[in-house]
């Protein structure tokens, strides 16, 4: 009972955390704005699309200064470097992992009138705000393309580590598989590991081996997409337009472009009318989107994402409005329901169409 | 006419070349490192400068340092003791892991709302724990005569593993929406703040165990056994002394003090485990204890200038904009300089002119 | 069985680049100097493998090079703990720092690109063995030259004059000097060699296995080769078993999650390294006491030769 209270309590916070409270308008040329990242950039994955948000709120205000510090440990290594801006004169902090929770709240406690942004946590305060995307939405696209495409029916999924927002993917993509192809099933392999490329490759090969003819991912590397193209079966990336990594057998891919919230909370902070919000944006934001498509996708599956975009970005239906069945075919939300953001958040059970158990559960 | 030079041992040390050597050292490795930055585009004073600034320049820095330098002390003196006698504990990583583990553990499951009891509670759960991790690896060298170097290294990764497995299984907080980390300890159960910064109760236990082992080594009669053991394990045997209990002993005090480090690290400052707890500090620490030629007191120091050359490390990415893999080829060239010096230390080099002898 | 040969192919594969760098530290050691600079060493390897594949078309000249580069590396190394006798656990660890340095900041470039790499090519004849045909012979040409250094090692080590002077060297340096062998010639050209194919097994993740360059991308295999060496008890044949043993057990659990099976992924991911310290265990009691068979003698103890 305890337990269920706290975490409603942090969902409310999550959802309604928004307090009123204004900052002084900061010059452009004067603002300099820090970026803590978990990753190397060059991981050419989730830390290399946070600083490519970075580089967009350059290009947007040139008269602004950036930095940042990679490969930063979730722990108390991120209190003294978000400290560190802050002692060099930093206004304004996104922290770039969930990891960082704690600590940004710690060093925001400290620093009242310092803004930071922290991406995927659910923690805010006066000064912390915190953002992300509604990715599930382009994986249920990259779901269609994918449930289009197989002939074997088996689709294999290389997944990092079996946290909600990896499984609630997992779900989105299913759902998108089973909305096209009641019969195709999706087979999860993790890693347990956001960064192993030959471990990402050796992963893509065992699911090929156990039958899989699409391979769709998350995880931070190119590694799956070069192992698909190789083992001639077709894949859908993550992350940025993977692509390159496999010309003939790239689907297409979910995408974030972080830089949508980057160059508006900058505007803001310059303007003086930043307030703390919890952002999750959705595709009709812009922050999440799908990679253009390969040559072999047909015409009609093309026109059918379309539609079901056009149908999400315009609020007529999404992906976890009911009727949702889980693995054994039980309703778990009822025809008219409609999941919550809070439910959506801590997604712990896989809907129907996955095959296999999450783990630790 | 020919030159020839020679190399010959020092026979003894004196005090300037004690100091100066290493200092030369560390010179010759900034010049070398501002050559490379100068080609990166970045004036290496300034550089330079910021570094030092950030991490020793004023007590906010120095305060940093600290708390960086906190886990590299402790584990550092662990590191330090089992290599007096020998014996390669290079498993400091996967003991802090587990230190931190027992000392979630015993938040968990003997909670006390008391300060004070609480923290004999969890430093009691981190040395068992963590020397008792080691002490499987010591048991195996004794025993048997196994590798320890393997053991410790394999222990790391079991230890890595056991903390994934138990973040993301039965230790998962429920109200962080599934996301792979513990519930946070309630306050009795976080290390005191010594004044404002965040220097927790952990330095004052590293500076205890760093002079306490000092003391050990240098007046006691086990300490003179201990080192005997680690420079002629042949001697030791003649003399009678217990090899086989010793080495089980030493590697579950290195482990134990280990174990404290990792303690140190969840409750006094994430007050909480999560997934990204990597302890990877632990192989640092070997670093630290070979700089400090295994001396215990020496080990605190070296530890500060560790953690300083880390700090300064990440004002060079914010001020300088320089990528981490800059500040890291500064760091090996470092350590390459003052690894090389230390032959000018021990060895003195003649040049003898004339014919050949 | 189809599963059984598919995983088993699967361990030789991913096994290959751990292979070459067991052997590549297996010669550094048996000349009596300890590297512990191979994750360093690795990353150089797979960043030169592949810059150079990129800029100039031809893996195997990339292959050479990263083989150059490692050596090269190396040499700070060999200079400090031959030449100036340092501590050679620490500068094995900086040289660690060094290398994930300096391939991070060379590397930047080309993050985001691929290269065609190398290409598998089954043996004529060889590959249509059943099971074994698949398992050994159906892969690309750096695995089958792996197959050849291990023999070619072995057979160095144990036949030729060269591969007895350099055991001598690390097992005892003095007498080995007193027959008039260069132990400082010995170890260096030891450093050097082991290091370049330290460097190799970094350029086949890169330029065979994934045919992409990222920061970090060898994921502590560095070590595992560390701990492979001892496994291995410096034996070239029992390191391609070790190497193998490792892939397999990645590839095995894997292939559990393929087939939809659920398991505890993190206790399973224990047991190759519990499975090292069990063998180790073994071996070592079985050896009786005292020195491991095939320990260097000398290993990282630096040789001062006293001049009169």
């Amino acid at each position: 009972m305890k337990k269920t209270i706290v975490l409603l309590l942090a969902v409310a916070v999550f959802l309604f955390g928004s307090n009123a409270f204004a900052f002084d308008p900061i010059p452009e040329d004067e603002l300099q704005v820090g970026f803590v990242y978990v990753g190397p950039v060059g991981d050419g994955g989730w830390s290399y699309m946070h600083d490519l948000s970075r580089q967009a709120v350059e290009e947007a205000y040139p008269g602004i200064t950036t930095s940042y510090v990679e490969s930063v440990e979730e722990g108390p290594d991120a209190v003294r470097v978000m400290e560190t801006f802050v002692r060099q004169g930093f206004q304004l902090i996104f922290a770039t992992s969930f990891g960082f929770m704690d600590q940004v709240i710690e060093v925001a406690e400290q620093n009242p009138d310092v803004v930071f942004m922290h991406c995927s946590g659910y923690r805010t305060a006066e000064n912390v705000g915190v953002y992300f995307g509604r990715m599930y939405q382009a994986r249920y696209l990259s779901g269609l393309v994918a449930g289009s495409m197989t002939e074997t029916n088996t689709i294999g999924f290389v997944a990092a580590h079996p946290i909600p927002e990896v499984i609630r993917g997992i779900n989105a993509f299913t759902r998108g598989v089973r909305a096209v192809n009641p019969d195709a099933v999706v087979r999860v392999i993790w890693l347990y590991s956001w960064f192993d490329p030959g471990k990402e490759s050796e992963a893509t090969m065992a699911l090929v081996d156990a039958g899989a003819d699409v391979i769709a991912m998350h995880a931070d590397s190119g590694a799956a997409p070069l192992a698909a193209e190789e083992a001639g079966v077709y894949v859908v990336g993550y992350n940025n337009d993977m692509s390159g990594y496999a010309p003939t057998r790239h689907l297409t891919a979910p995408i974030w472009d972080w830089g949508v919230v980057t160059t508006r909370v900058v505007g803001q902070v310059i303007e003086g009318t930043w307030q703390s919000e919890n952002i999750w944006w959705g595709m009709d934001a812009g922050i999440v989107d799908l990679a253009p498509f390969g040559d072999m996708v047909p015409e009609e599956v093309r026109t059918l994402v379309e539609e079901e975009r056009s149908r999400i970005v315009n609020g007529e239906w999404d992906v976890f409005w009911g009727p949702v069945a889980d693995q054994d075919g039980n309703i778990r939300v009822a025809e008219g329901k409609r999941m919550s953001d809070e439910e959506l958040l801590s997604f712990s059970w896989y809907v129907q169409g996955v095959e296999g158990e999450i783990p630790s559960n | 006419m020919s030159v020839r030079i020679r190399v010959e041992r020092r026979l003894t040390q004196p005090v300037w070349i004690e100091a100066f050597i290493p200092l030369f050292s560390i010179v010759m490795a900034l010049v070398t490192g501002s050559i490379f930055l100068a080609v990166l585009g970045a004036p290496p004073l300034q550089a330079y400068n910021a570094m030092f600034r950030a991490s020793m320049g004023d007590w906010l820095g120095i305060r940093d340092t600290l708390v960086k330098a906190i886990p590299l002390m402790t584990a550092g003196v662990g590191v330090t003791l089992a290599f007096k006698m020998s014996v390669w504990n290079i498993g400091a990583t996967g003991q802090i892991i587990i230190g931190a583990l027992a000392t979630t553990a015993a938040v968990r499951y003997v909670y006390v709302d008391n300060r004070f009891v609480m923290f004999w509670l969890m430093f009691l759960a981190a040395v068992l724990a963590g020397g008792g991790w080691a002490a499987m690896a010591g048991y195996l060298k004794a025993r048997w005569n196994v590798n320890e170097i393997i053991t410790t290294l394999m222990l790391n990764y079991i230890a890595l593993q056991l903390l994934y497995y138990f973040v993301y299984g039965p230790w998962r907080d429920p109200a962080s929406l599934g996301f792979p980390m513990t519930t946070p300890f309630p306050p009795a159960a976080r290390l005191p703040f010594l004044g404002t910064g965040r220097i927790h109760l952990g330095l004052i236990i590293a500076l205890v165990l760093g002079v306490i082992f000092w003391l050990v080594f240098r007046f006691t009669r086990w300490g003179y056994e201990i080192r005997v053991m680690g420079e002629s394990p042949r001697t030791a045997r003649f003399a009678g002394m217990d090899y086989v209990k010793n080495v089980v002993l030493v590697m579950f005090l290195s482990g134990a003090i280990a174990g404290i480090a990792g303690m140190g690290e969840v409750a006094g400052l994430t007050g909480r485990l999560q997934h990204g707890f990597t302890a990877e500090y632990g192989y640092t620490a070997i670093i630290v204890a070979w700089l400090a030629r295994l001396h215990p007191l020496t080990v605190i120091l070296v530890a500060f200038l560790i953690g300083a050359l880390h700090v300064g490390g990440e004002v060079l990415q914010i001020v300088m904009r320089l990528p981490l893999a800059s500040t890291q080829m500064l760091q090996g060239l470092i350590l390459f300089f003052i690894l090389g010096g230390e032959f000018f230390r021990r060895y003195r080099i003649r040049f003898h002119t004339g014919e050949k002898e | 069985m189809d599963v059984v040969i598919t995983i088993l192919a699967a361990a030789v594969r991913s096994g290959t680049p751990i292979l070459y760098a067991t052997l590549g530290e297996i010669i550094t050691e048996k000349s009596g100097i300890l590297n512990l600079g191979l994750e360093g060493l690795m990353l150089m390897g797979a960043l030169t493998g592949f810059s150079v594949s990129q800029l100039s078309g031809s893996p195997w000249l990339g292959i050479a090079c990263a083989f150059i580069v490692g050596a090269g590396i190396s040499l700070i190394h060999a200079f400090l703990s031959i030449t100036l006798r340092a501590n050679q656990v620490v500068s094995g660890l900086a040289l660690t720092i060094f290398g994930t340095g300096a391939s991070s900041f060379f590397g930047q470039r080309f993050v985001g690109t691929t290269i065609p790499g190398l290409g598998r090519v089954p043996v004529p004849g060889l590959s249509d063995i059943p099971i074994l045909g698949r398992v050994l012979f159906n892969h690309d040409l750096l695995v089958y030259i792996s197959y050849g250094l291990v023999a070619f090692l072995y057979w160095f080590l144990v036949s030729t004059r060269t591969g007895l002077n350099l055991r001598a060297v690390g097992d005892t340096p003095r007498a080995a000097d007193a027959m008039g062998l260069s132990v400082s010639r010995y170890r260096y050209i030891a450093v050097l060699v082991g290091g370049g194919i330290v460097a190799v097994g970094g350029a086949y993740l890169s330029v065979a296995y994934t045919r992409m360059w990222t920061e970090l991308m060898t994921a502590g295999r560095g070590w595992i080769a560390v701990a492979l060496v001892i496994f291995a008890i410096w034996h070239p044949a029992r390191a391609a078993m070790g190497a193998y043993l490792f892939g397999g057990v990645v590839a095995f659990q894997l292939r559990l999650q393929a087939a939809g099976t659920s398991i505890p992924v993190p206790l399973l991911m224990m047991l190759p390294y519990l499975l090292t310290i069990a063998v180790l265990v073994f071996i070592t009691i079985r050896q009786g006491k005292g020195i491991l068979f095939g320990a260097p003698g000398s290993l990282g103890q630096p040789y001062f030769r006293e001049e009169g």
